[in-house]
């Protein structure tokens, strides 16, 4: 169970609340870094990050280009760039054209984290309005990963967690609540 | 369809590439690298990361086919409008006090940072008396650029939200003209501008020193060791007290060059080099 090395969270509309109550409940010395690509208005940089600072213990950042990757830290995906982990766990950001519609993109984000933790990433698939994200799930199952999506039942747009749910296999359909107990259990 | 390949078949192109064109990719960004390749294997036909490999290696592709199709392009014109606003209206009007004020361009892909910056001189009324070299992976890059490009609808919509945020001085169709759908820029917008073909910045001359270098989100594509000798380039072509702007999320701080600039703007990237 401690041998996870990255959590990494995709959502789309709906999905703030629900980060919101994730961060807020994990406790400041949380040991693992949780990597969050949600889809944001790509012209607005600012505001987000402090948005979801208001009630989180742990520092939340949005990477630059080459950062090296810190447990304890809650890392957002810039707007406009695609966010990647790169082998040796550093970030880098891409400026390639939108998937899905989105920059960043669920799915590369998920594909990049997967190829490089393999078994040891955790992949949360939670509301958004799109299919982003669905293949990129897939990718965490492929690599040996584990994979959570939010009840759909649960979800205000069910459209990103019901394609993953298409798309593969998961390991657990969490209501919010569960998904914290889950992520409090790793630390 | 390709839709993965590994790091063996990465470094297997990486190696062809080097014997037959001579260019050198191994310092690159792993996970854009790939990308890039995977959509550049799929352009050219090829049915496995094997085939492409062969099919560069025995030159069927050629060397600029090759870097039109792998460069990262950027997909607007005036992506983060407030840095344009900026450049029009402090920046640029300030190193156009005197005379041969010039601006590099070191890596031109698909053109909209070229033409973006092309009308931010135009609107800083400074067409005329400032130019801008610009240097193009490919001979494609810049035949295409010179026709004025091939935009689609999409790229123009978003360029038309961007350059409406950047609060431009006239309409931003009016720098392009429409058929079926695709948008080319007027190629008049490029009259201060001279391109060449160089798809290694470490391997230019610069022959006089620029007031001001333009190298947006083109560090994205390197790892540190590669990333730290292309920004002692780009400082080294810059004069005193030049200017030289990155993307937003890009930083020079692993980077011992970078001591000798200093930021001016932090939220636009924009740095201004020291006095030695």
């Amino acid at each position: 169970m401690n041998d996870y090395k990255a959590i990494m969270i995709g959502g789309s509309a709906g999905s703030f609340q629900v980060v919101t109550r994730i961060i807020a409940a994990l406790p400041a010395n949380y040991p693992l870094p949780i990597l969050m690509c949600l889809h944001r208005l790509k012209h607005i940089r600012s505001g987000f990050v402090e948005a979801l600072s208001i009630k989180s213990k742990l520092p939340i950042i949005e990477p630059h280009d080459k950062e090296p990757l810190k447990a304890g830290r809650i890392y957002l995906a810039p707007a406009n760039y695609h966010m990647y982990i790169e082998l040796g766990n550093r970030f880098s950001l891409s400026t390639e054209d939108v998937v899905n519609h989105s920059r960043p993109s669920i799915d590369l984000s998920f594909f990049s984290a997967s190829y490089n933790f393999k078994k040891k990433l955790v992949g949360i698939i939670l509301s958004g309005a799109n299919k982003d994200g669905a293949l990129g799930l897939k990718s965490v199952t492929d690599n040996g990963g584990l994979t959570i999506v939010q009840d759909p039942k649960e979800c205000q747009v069910p459209t990103m967690t019901q394609a993953s749910l298409n798309a593969t296999k998961v390991d657990y359909v969490f209501s919010t609540k569960q998904i914290i107990d889950f992520l409090l259990k790793l630390a | 369809m390709v839709d993965n390949i590994g790091i063996v078949d990465t470094r297997n192109i990486i190696s062809a590439v080097t014997d037959a064109y001579g260019i050198d990719m191994s310092d690159y960004t792993f996970t854009i690298l790939k990308r890039r390749l995977i959509h550049a294997i799929n352009t050219f036909g090829s049915h496995s990361a094997d085939d492409f490999a062969d099919k560069i290696r025995k030159k069927i592709i050629t060397a600029d086919d090759f870097l039109y199709t792998v460069s990262l392009e950027v997909t607007e014109f005036f992506r983060d409008p407030s840095l344009w606003r900026e450049l029009r209206d402090k920046y640029i009007p300030e190193i156009c006090r005197t005379t041969d004020s010039r601006i590099w361009m070191p890596c031109v892909t698909s053109g909209d940072e070229l033409f973006s910056l092309a009308i931010v001189l135009n609107e800083a009324g400074l067409q005329g008396k400032t130019k801008i070299d610009a240097l193009c992976p490919s001979q494609k890059h810049i035949d295409l650029i010179k026709k004025g490009g091939n935009y689609d609808q999409k790229k123009i919509e978003v360029s038309e939200a961007n350059y409406t945020r950047y609060v431009g001085k006239t309409q931003f169709a009016s720098y392009y003209t429409l058929t079926d759908n695709r948008a080319e820029m007027k190629p008049t917008l490029l009259n201060d501008v001279s391109i060449d073909v160089n798809s290694d910045i470490l391997n230019t001359s610069i022959a006089k020193k620029y007031k001001m270098v333009v190298y947006r989100n083109k560090l994205l594509q390197f790892n540190i060791p590669l990333y730290d000798k292309v920004i002692r380039k780009l400082i080294d072509s810059l004069e005193i007290g030049g200017y030289l702007v990155i993307g937003n999320m890009e930083t020079l701080e692993y980077s011992e060059a970078s001591k000798k600039l200093q930021i001016v703007n932090a939220n636009e990237k924009i740095y201004k080099k020291r006095v030695d």
